[in-house]
């Protein structure tokens, strides 16, 4: 039951190495923890979710086949239960800010660079499009186009409002590090930089101020 | 007073507390529309006064109107997003089958709204994992423990569980057993949770 | 966070039972658990141990660090120190929370334990509640808060992020020709 992900040729990714099914789960717990705690959209890992949701429909096909009153089902079962609690979570952490910020993220989307990573998974991409679609259409029908000529239509870009980057944002960082640079906000050259160590695992807690446009909040790690 | 009806259509809905869908407004935006028209054809004509008479006195009411335009647009389209805002979230609260009497709030193009909305999630857990699909509207709380506690409310005689083991159900008695086991015990009053 | 995924968090720590049952090893996706004998000590993450407690199936053994007299240093410390004392576990209050609920029976001095870890909660956070608002008041640039845990965090999470972020908001539309603090009209 604890095939290496490379046995089922699942991974498609070739930037990952060869991931333990539990090290793919510890990958999407931190996907989970960095989605919901930083308050703009993160690249999409559909790798992780892929993956996660191909061992999860392995397990259910496997518990099928179990014989009644087996003791490990349960325990199967149980471990299944927590895994698509945090994917579900996970996927709807994402769904809900691209409702909240759907033109900014179509906008993101469409303006990131040749071989530069996506944001939006092809669902997610299809979903953005059609809610964009679905509200502007709304908004058109129900309103827009009983007033006058030149008021029909409303920029989104301007009317949605954008996610505020500009968040303190509590940060983990997994090892320790040395000098974390922090842009001054003012001309002072202030540093806001809040550090708590746990000595225990050498885990930083940082809470730092995030710059405009700095889109790496909380994974920092360094070999 | 210009704009009042707009800033009346968002004093309303914020005062009805979050989540809730009062009746859609329909008097009330048609109101607005209305005074837009107005305000529209008064400068329609100001302006080609003030062009063809040279009369540069009107521009400044031309500004004004203007200003009052932008202004209600941007409060019915506040109103009308902010309220497709608390239907979104009624999807995930309710279901895709929303109770009569949230639907009578809605107005046509609103149900509509849902009805794609409700398409389109749909299609997008479909697709999740390659095609196997997840929904995530469901698993919203971490999983607890598979076992619930669970207090006898009548005799039900002898019950089987998962590994095999039989249990007595009798009135009085408290158990620990499988939640799904439970769920339809409960449903017919025979069992009752006990949370501690 | 939700306190419920926070305590969901604390599952996962690894805590020692001794089961009552036989099984052989099993494989589950986030790792190898077992097997089990009888009387024989077994590590397992706490959601699974607390299952088998309630169904009877083992006796938990409480984690080191929840005894009496450890418990009773950190809180002296905790109440000397201005700074924060290093945690027992990353989740000390949750599973103390879940341990003394379910599993009590298996916790010697169940309730001076539940007393003291609400002592050493309540310091802290008192604790973290005077350097927060001193660090919004003053503007501080810089506060050393060393081992914090989640929960803690939690606790003042929205509040702090909120007004650090409302007053940074405030600062910057102070900024001359500063294009953040402008009302964005449309």
């Amino acid at each position: 039951m604890s095939d290496a992900l490379s046995d089922d040729g699942s991974h498609e990714d070739s930037q990952e190495d060869v991931m333990t099914p539990a090290e793919l789960i510890v990958k999407l717990e931190e996907a989970w923890l960095n989605e919901k705690f930083s308050p703009e959209l993160m690249e999409n890992r559909s790798e992780v979710v892929e993956c996660v949701m191909e061992q999860l429909t392995h397990m259910e096909a496997n518990l099928q086949r179990v014989k009644k009153g087996d003791a490990k089902a349960s325990i199967h079962r149980m471990e299944i239960d927590r895994i698509r609690f945090v994917l579900s979570s996970y996927l709807r952490s994402r769904l809900q800010k691209i409702e909240k910020f759907f033109p900014h993220v179509l906008e993101r989307e469409k303006s990131r660079g040749e071989g530069e990573p996506s944001l939006l998974s092809p669902e997610e991409f299809a979903f953005a499009k059609e809610y964009l679609a679905n509200t502007e259409t709304y908004l058109k029908a129900v309103a827009l186009k009983r007033m006058p000529p030149n008021l029909q239509t409303v920029d989104m870009i301007k009317a949605v409002p954008q996610p505020y980057l500009d968040s303190f944002v509590f940060l983990r960082v997994k090892e320790r590090q040395e000098n974390i640079l922090v842009e001054p906000e003012t001309d002072d050259q202030r540093e806001f930089v809040w550090s708590c160590a746990v000595d225990l695992n050498v885990e930083v807690c940082v809470l730092v101020w995030m710059a405009p446009g700095d889109h790496e909040p909380a994974e920092i790690t360094r070999p | 007073m210009f704009c009042e009806k707009s800033t009346e259509l968002i004093r309303d809905l914020q005062r009805v507390h979050d989540g809730q869908l009062p009746a859609f407004s329909e008097d009330g935006l048609r109101q607005v529309l209305q005074e837009m028209e107005c305000l529209y054809e008064q400068n329609q004509s100001d302006v080609n006064e003030a062009k063809s008479e040279g009369r540069a006195e009107l521009i400044p009411s031309i500004k004004l109107r203007h200003c009052c335009l932008l202004r209600n647009q941007r409060c019915v389209t506040a109103y009308l997003y902010d309220r497709l805002l608390r239907i979104r979230a009624l999807r995930w609260e309710y279901g895709s089958v929303l109770p009569a009497n949230i639907r009578f709030h809605m107005c046509a193009e609103e149900l509509q709204w849902f009805s794609h909305y409700k398409k389109s999630l749909a299609s997008f857990m479909r697709a999740l994992g390659g095609g196997e699909g997840l929904d995530i509207t469901q698993d919203m709380k971490p999983p607890k423990s598979l076992y619930i506690e669970v207090r006898c409310l009548k005799d039900h005689g002898e019950f089987e569980i998962d590994d095999g083991t039989v249990i007595l159900l009798k009135k009085n008695s408290q158990h620990f057993l499988p939640r799904w086991k439970c769920e339809q015990l409960i449903r017919q009053g025979v069992l009752e949770h006990v949370v501690s | 966070m939700d306190p419920a995924e926070v305590e969901f968090l604390s599952e996962k720590e690894i805590v020692k039972i001794i089961p009552n049952f036989s099984l052989d090893k099993i494989y589950l996706i986030g790792g190898d658990l077992g097997p089990f004998n009888p009387g024989l000590p077994v590590e397992v993450p706490v959601w699974l141990a607390l299952n088998l407690k309630q169904r009877q199936k083992c006796r938990i053994v409480p984690p080191e660090w929840m005894d009496v007299e450890k418990l009773e240093e950190i809180r002296e410390l905790e109440r000397k120190e201005g700074t924060f004392a290093p945690v027992p576990s990353p989740y000390y209050m949750e599973l103390t929370k879940l341990l003394l609920n379910h599993a009590s029976d298996n916790i010697p001095k169940a309730d001076e334990i539940r007393t003291l870890v609400k002592d050493i909660w309540d310091t802290r956070i008192a604790k973290l509640r005077l350097s927060a608002d001193s660090f919004i008041n003053q503007q501080e640039a810089h506060a050393k808060l060393d081992n914090l845990t989640l929960m803690e965090i939690n606790t003042i999470r929205s509040f702090f992020l909120d007004s650090l972020n409302f007053m940074y908001k405030l600062r910057s539309n102070m900024q001359p020709a500063s294009s953040k603090g402008k009302a964005m009209d449309y």
